[in-house]
């Protein structure tokens, strides 16, 4: 997967990139609109993240154009401006998401993946965890067949792990995940601890799931 | 008292005082211009008839008698001409009685002694004191018609020309300090009038509240720019050690490190995020078109909130009817004000407490009031609750200063009104009272 990274805030688009690439993407930096167009150009991508607030040209007006020359593209908007109309404008004008800074680049990561499962089909829905097996469009866990009744934060939260999986997630991480902005670390975190406990009670009276493991002091995550 | 009825009462007192005044003093003052009259009438009567004895000669009005007597059919005036024996000097005026065809009437008399070829005679010319009185009662009701007519008209004419000069600062008051709600949006045009005074008043309001929303913009215009300002350091940060956890997976300890950083880094970025929400509400960027039913939208902050309940063993009883639906409000940023009302009831409760969120009717007014049992906030503090960064003090480490001072944008943009009532120890009750 090719991404084109449009963002003037170098060590921003570094981090970015350093982080996609651990996930096998391959990044291309633009930190103008006018580097970003060009590569556009002459390059082929798959993604396009595009920072809004760059300093030649008008974010949305990049995207209208870049819309034209490269229809193939996923594109997600990154912008610090958070404003709604904003954000209208960017999907009305074909942006796939939104992500107003400061954004997780694991939310990044899954709000890329997302937008790849929506485009290629529903090809990959079923994943193998372990004894299990996750539905991710019907957003069910499957033992030999049988759904496991999980509530939805529930299986949010798998969901987000497994999708980072083989990576130690932090409870805050998670809990911003399940609960946004109105995420408070004083209280979710221990609620994290209380989901992936009932999660763990859920499944083992199916099949051990030695996969979803505790790592002391920082949170959880799913070895595979 | 306001000014125009303070002058009304003024000019209406003032004449009615000068009409009373002017009732005691008439009878006194008409008695007196009559009888200076009637004295001044005697005087010249006095000169004719010594003119005419002068020219005639006295015999002529003797006709060889002792004296002589003369008066009108009625017996209005006499005259009379006596010799007088003493050879007194006298000239008086004054009032008495004389007997005359056997009346006996009072009259103003006056007494003139004068000599005539070495005899002295007493001339007396008299007018009966009821005709020297018989105009005043009418003089004097008519002067009181006129007056009162007069002063009438006069109120009347001041009190059109005071409304007039008045009508501007009537205005002033209206526009500049009656109807005006902070923040004033737009440049209001002067008031037009040409009492300089007003003008001052005018001109100096409208600079004063100018240079208030001159401020007010600044201080919104940098929490706006700051909040932005400081999003994209933030986002590099939490990237640089999202991307730092990953490379050091295996290390624990700096694992656990980075664990730290990011929950402060959280707290950085909410205290942002909180003040671009309210920057942005005090920015008119969201629309007040909503319909909002209320029970559906406390199910939906309770759905969010159900877990925190929850691990506090807090009972929670939700007892608002169905058509509790409130227009133009803005739906996000009602759910917003009662997470972080309810939010606060679950945060500040003590264990195993109650929350209670009620709805009542009073007048075309809903109020929601949402209760709780838990530590209260002491009297002094109340005012301050809403205030940016002022936090309770009585929690160690709780709550970022901002939730309230989020309620109470979202309740001014929407024109709610947020009562609180609170007793330290017992609990609290926040009541939102809509438009």
């Amino acid at each position: 997967m090719k991404v084109l990274i449009v963002e003037d805030e170098r060590s921003l688009a570094l981090e970015m990139e350093a982080f996609l690439q651990k996930a096998f993407y391959l990044c291309d930096l633009a930190f103008t609109a006018r580097q970003g167009q060009k590569m556009m150009e002459e390059n082929q991508y798959d993604f396009i993240l595009l920072d809004l607030g760059l300093p030649d040209k008008d974010g949305l007006h990049v995207l209208q154009e870049a819309k034209k020359c490269c229809p193939g593209a996923s594109y997600i908007i990154l912008t610090a401006r958070g404003d709604l109309e904003d954000r209208i404008k960017g999907l009305d004008l074909g942006a796939d998401d939104y992500l107003p800074k400061p954004f997780s680049l694991l939310e990044l990561q899954s709000r890329m993946h997302a937008i790849s499962r929506r485009k290629s089909g529903l090809k990959d829905s079923l994943v193998a965890l372990g004894d299990f097996t996750v539905d991710l469009s019907k957003r069910a866990i499957l033992f030999e067949g049988q759904e496991i009744g999980l509530s939805r934060k529930e299986f949010d939260l798998l969901n987000y792990m497994l999708l980072h999986k083989n990576r130690p997630l932090t409870r805050s991480q998670l809990s911003e995940h399940i609960w946004g902005n109105f995420s408070d670390d004083d209280y979710d975190s221990n609620f994290i601890d209380v989901h992936i406990k009932n999660i763990r009670k859920k499944l083992t009276a199916y099949a051990p799931a030695e996969w979803l493991q505790t790592i002391r002091g920082i949170g959880y995550k799913i070895k595979i | 008292m306001k000014l125009f009825t303070k002058l009304t009462l003024f000019i209406t007192l003032s004449k009615m005082a000068i009409v009373v005044l002017f009732v005691l003093l008439l009878p006194l003052l008409v008695n007196r211009v009559a009888s200076e009259y009637t004295n001044y009438n005697l005087r010249e009567q006095k000169k004719k008839v010594l003119k005419a004895i002068n020219s005639n000669g006295i015999d002529y009005y003797l006709q060889g008698e002792d004296s002589y007597g003369s008066y009108t059919m009625l017996k209005e005036e006499y005259i009379s001409l006596e010799p007088d024996s003493t050879g007194a000097v006298r000239d008086t005026i004054e009032t008495s009685r004389r007997l005359v065809e056997g009346d006996t009437l009072n009259y103003r008399i006056l007494r003139h002694s004068f000599a005539y070829k070495n005899k002295h005679y007493t001339l007396e010319v008299g007018k009966t004191t009821s005709t020297i009185s018989q105009y005043n009662r009418p003089l004097q009701r008519v002067a009181l018609y006129v007056l009162i007519v007069l002063i009438i008209l006069t109120i009347l004419v001041d009190l059109i020309y005071t409304r007039l000069v008045l009508r501007p600062l009537g205005t002033i008051i209206r526009t500049r300090l009656i109807n005006t709600r902070f923040p004033f949006k737009e440049h209001a045009p002067p008031v037009k009038t040409s009492t300089s005074d007003f003008q001052y008043l005018d001109q100096s309001l409208l600079a004063l509240m100018g240079k208030i929303k001159e401020a007010f913009d600044k201080e919104r215009e940098f929490t706006s720019n700051a909040s932005h300002e400081l999003m994209t350091p933030i986002s590099i940060l939490q990237n640089k050690i999202e991307n730092l956890m990953v490379d050091s997976e295996m290390d624990e300890e700096l694992q656990q490190k980075l664990t730290g950083m990011m929950k402060t880094l959280n707290r950085l970025k909410k205290i942002v995020h909180s003040l671009l929400l309210i920057s942005r509400i005090e920015n008119d960027q969201f629309a007040r078109t909503d319909t909002v039913y209320i029970k559906a939208l406390i199910n939906d902050v309770m759905e969010e909130l159900e877990h925190r309940a929850t691990s506090r063993d807090l009972q929670v009883t939700i007892a608002i009817p169905d058509d509790v639906v409130i227009d133009n409000m803005n739906h996000d940023l009602l759910f917003q004000l009662f997470y972080n009302l309810i939010n606060n009831a679950i945060r500040y409760n003590k264990e195993g407490g109650t929350i209670t969120i009620t709805a009542r009717r009073v007048g075309a007014f809903w109020t929601v009031a949402i209760e709780d049992t838990g530590v209260g906030i002491p009297p002094e503090e109340i005012d301050t609750i809403f205030n940016r960064f002022k936090k309770a003090n009585r929690i160690e480490g709780e709550g970022y200063g901002l939730g309230l001072s989020i309620v109470k944008s979202i309740a001014q943009y929407h024109n709610i009104r947020i009562d609180v009532q609170s007793t330290a120890g017992k609990g609290t009750v926040f009541s939102v009272v809509f438009p």
